[in-house]
């Protein structure tokens, strides 16, 4: 390598080195954490929700992530929290925070249930795994979302909503969820939820 | 925790304005080590005054998005006690404790706390005071909440412990409760609300549910008078109306703006006429903390900080940045969970800044639950694009009813917000 090779690949290293030192690595370097400030609030740091009633976003497929904040924006999926906060997904870059989301480890929900509950929930999720699978992780392929480590309060609100039509009202390719959860008694819903929650 | 052992601390720690985000009270207590230039600057530094839900949120994030800057809190309180949820301990539906969090987990991040009060800010030197020394700073955040205007009611300066705010969730929390407590069945509570702008535009409301609540369950012979200043209720009005109707305990009056009040006769006096009570729960006129009124931050009424929308840098010191509910001009509600968005995007603007790069444009969240009975929540959502440099409104939306759905969610958002600012 001639000297002004060596200068021009010297001269090339700094420029890379002054982009990235302008702040030490770290959530930053995604274009999609600014983006998602708004968001962490409930969902938590990296969305991973502390809380029982606050959905888990962390891993979430950016497929099904965006089908829902569309579904939320449109009020196809009525929510009176997510309609405004979808808009606010939709005008800052629903791709970059989608892919922000799928990008990050899902720690599972800290809110365990009762080993009782869960061990009621297993016996009680027979007819559930038909679509979400015996390890509850879904099937992208189908737009059916993993379950497993997922906040136990939102799954019993989601369940009941199914149950009652009151989510997507209507839509047609989710017949067959809303037409099972006809068939669980609301008293089944926390323990389904404590399995659910507590895959691992 | 109980009133005594606060005020210990508080006298200990030296921040003698009760419960103030950066009280400008002379420091009695502060640590003989505190002169001159006791920490000084090696690299780049933030330093954040009040450790609420703007404050320390900017704080934890700093650290989360750049480990390399040194971020000092000035906090005088040694722990956090939430406003969002205090209604909820006058009608014995929470527990004080259970609002109660410590500083520990912003620590963690490794931002240095003081708990301090900053006794003045000097822009020019880029310096707080605090005790007998200064911290430097290369951007400064100044989160300090609301402070009162005592002088705006008569009789309420010298009457402070008898005539009780309890808004600032605290020791007047857990006494205003007492004395709902001991009030006799057939007493008359009577509750003022401030003309706007003040802190939690949904908070006053909130507050008479639950005394309706309670008094209804415990006290069905008390009554309930509300002196409102402002000409309707201001957040939420139909879905509390709704609401109140499960509770004729109430009296509500519109366009009754206080004006004076006696504890000795107990009675308070609006601008038209006077009102007997057993307790009064006075929330007086507001601006923003006393620290940014004495530091040339606030405008031309003397109440509000005005900012950038997307950095929320000072309009009149530069290096300097105001959060949460001591800031005006945005379209937003003085409310926690506001102060928490705006505490993330001005940690994001700093760190861009101090990187010599551009802030991006972020606009802030708001989502306002309200407990309307001992189990059923109303919510409104608010949705925000950042427009020609400026933050616009493009949504707000109400829960259709009240629910124990949305009250559950609620607890939801408090755990989970709480963990954004504090773990």
């Amino acid at each position: 390598m001639g000297t002004r090779m060596r200068l021009m690949v010297v001269a090339a290293a700094l420029v890379v080195l002054g982009a990235g030192s302008a702040w030490a690595a770290g959530p930053l370097d995604h274009p999609g954490f600014t983006k998602t400030l708004a968001c962490t609030a409930c969902h938590g740091p990296g969305g991973n929700s502390p809380s029982t009633t606050m959905p888990i976003l962390a891993g979430m497929n950016a497929e099904y992530f965006k089908k829902q904040i569309q579904d939320y924006a449109a009020g196809k999926r009525p929510s009176p929290e997510m309609e405004p906060y979808a808009k606010h997904v939709l005008q800052l870059g629903i791709d970059d925070i989608a892919a922000f989301f799928a990008a990050q480890p899902r720690q599972p929900t800290p809110m365990l249930g009762e080993p009782a509950a869960i061990a009621r929930g297993r016996t009680a999720s027979a007819p559930c795994a038909a679509c979400h699978g015996p390890d509850g992780r879904g099937d992208l392929a189908k737009g059916i979302p993993s379950l497993a480590g997922q906040a136990p309060g939102y799954l019993v609100e989601q369940m009941a909503l199914f149950k009652q039509d009151r989510r997507n009202p209507g839509d047609p390719t989710l017949q067959a969820v809303k037409a099972l959860m006809k068939t669980v008694p609301d008293s089944s819903f926390p323990d389904l939820a404590a399995y659910y929650g507590s895959l691992r | 925790m109980n009133s005594v052992t606060r005020r210990h601390f508080l006298r200990t720690s030296g921040g003698a304005v009760a419960l103030g985000l950066g009280g400008t009270a002379a420091l009695a207590g502060c640590a003989a080590s505190m002169r001159g230039d006791f920490a000084p600057k090696a690299g780049k530094r933030v330093v954040v005054v009040g450790g609420g839900w703007g404050g320390a949120t900017a704080a934890k994030y700093i650290r989360m998005e750049d480990p390399s800057i040194e971020v000092y809190l000035l906090e005088p309180n040694r722990q956090f006690i939430s406003c969002p949820f205090s209604n909820l301990v006058l009608s014995g539906v929470r527990t004080i404790e259970s609002l109660t969090m410590g500083y520990d987990g912003v620590r963690k991040h490794g931002v240095k706390i003081l708990h301090e009060a900053a006794s003045a800010i000097e822009p020019d030197r880029r310096r707080v005071r605090v005790g007998e020394g200064y911290l430097e700073y290369d951007r400064l955040i100044v989160s300090p909440g609301v402070d009162f205007q005592w002088e705006q009611v008569q009789g309420l300066g010298e009457n402070q412990d008898k005539v009780l705010h309890a808004w600032k969730a605290g020791p007047q929390t857990t006494q205003l409760a007492a004395q709902l407590q001991s009030m006799a069945d057939g007493g008359v509570f009577v509750l003022t609300v401030p003309p706007v702008a003040y802190r939690c535009p949904p908070g006053p409301y909130e507050r008479i549910s639950q005394v309706a609540w309670y008094l209804k369950a415990r006290k069905p012979r008390a009554k309930l008078i509300v002196l409102d200043a402002n000409q309707n209720i201001v957040s939420k009005a139909a879905l509390f109306r709704e609401a109140w109707k499960a509770y004729p305990n109430i009296d509500y009056r519109a366009s009754q703006k206080v004006v004076a009040v006696d504890p000795g006769v107990r009675e308070v006096r609006t601008e038209f006429d006077k009102v007997s009570y057993d307790v009064i729960n006075l929330i007086p006129p507001q601006r923003a903390g006393a620290i940014a009124v004495q530091a040339d931050l606030v405008g031309a009424d003397k109440r509000w900080c005005e900012v950038d929308h997307t950095t929320y840098e000072s309009v009149k010191h530069k290096n300097v940045h105001v959060i949460g509910d001591a800031t005006i001009g945005l379209p937003v509600p003085k409310s926690g969970n506001v102060a928490n968005s705006m505490g993330k995007i001005c940690a994001t603007a700093v760190v861009h800044l101090l990187a010599g790069k551009p802030a991006p444009l972020i606009p802030p969240g708001n989502t306002c639950y309200s407990w309307v009975s001992d189990r059923e929540a109303i919510a409104v959502v608010n949705a925000y694009r950042i427009e020609n440099g400026k933050v616009v409104q493009i949504e707000q939306k109400l829960t259709p009813a009240q629910s124990v759905w949305v009250a559950q969610r609620s607890l939801g958002w408090a755990q989970s917000i709480w963990n954004d600012m504090l773990a």
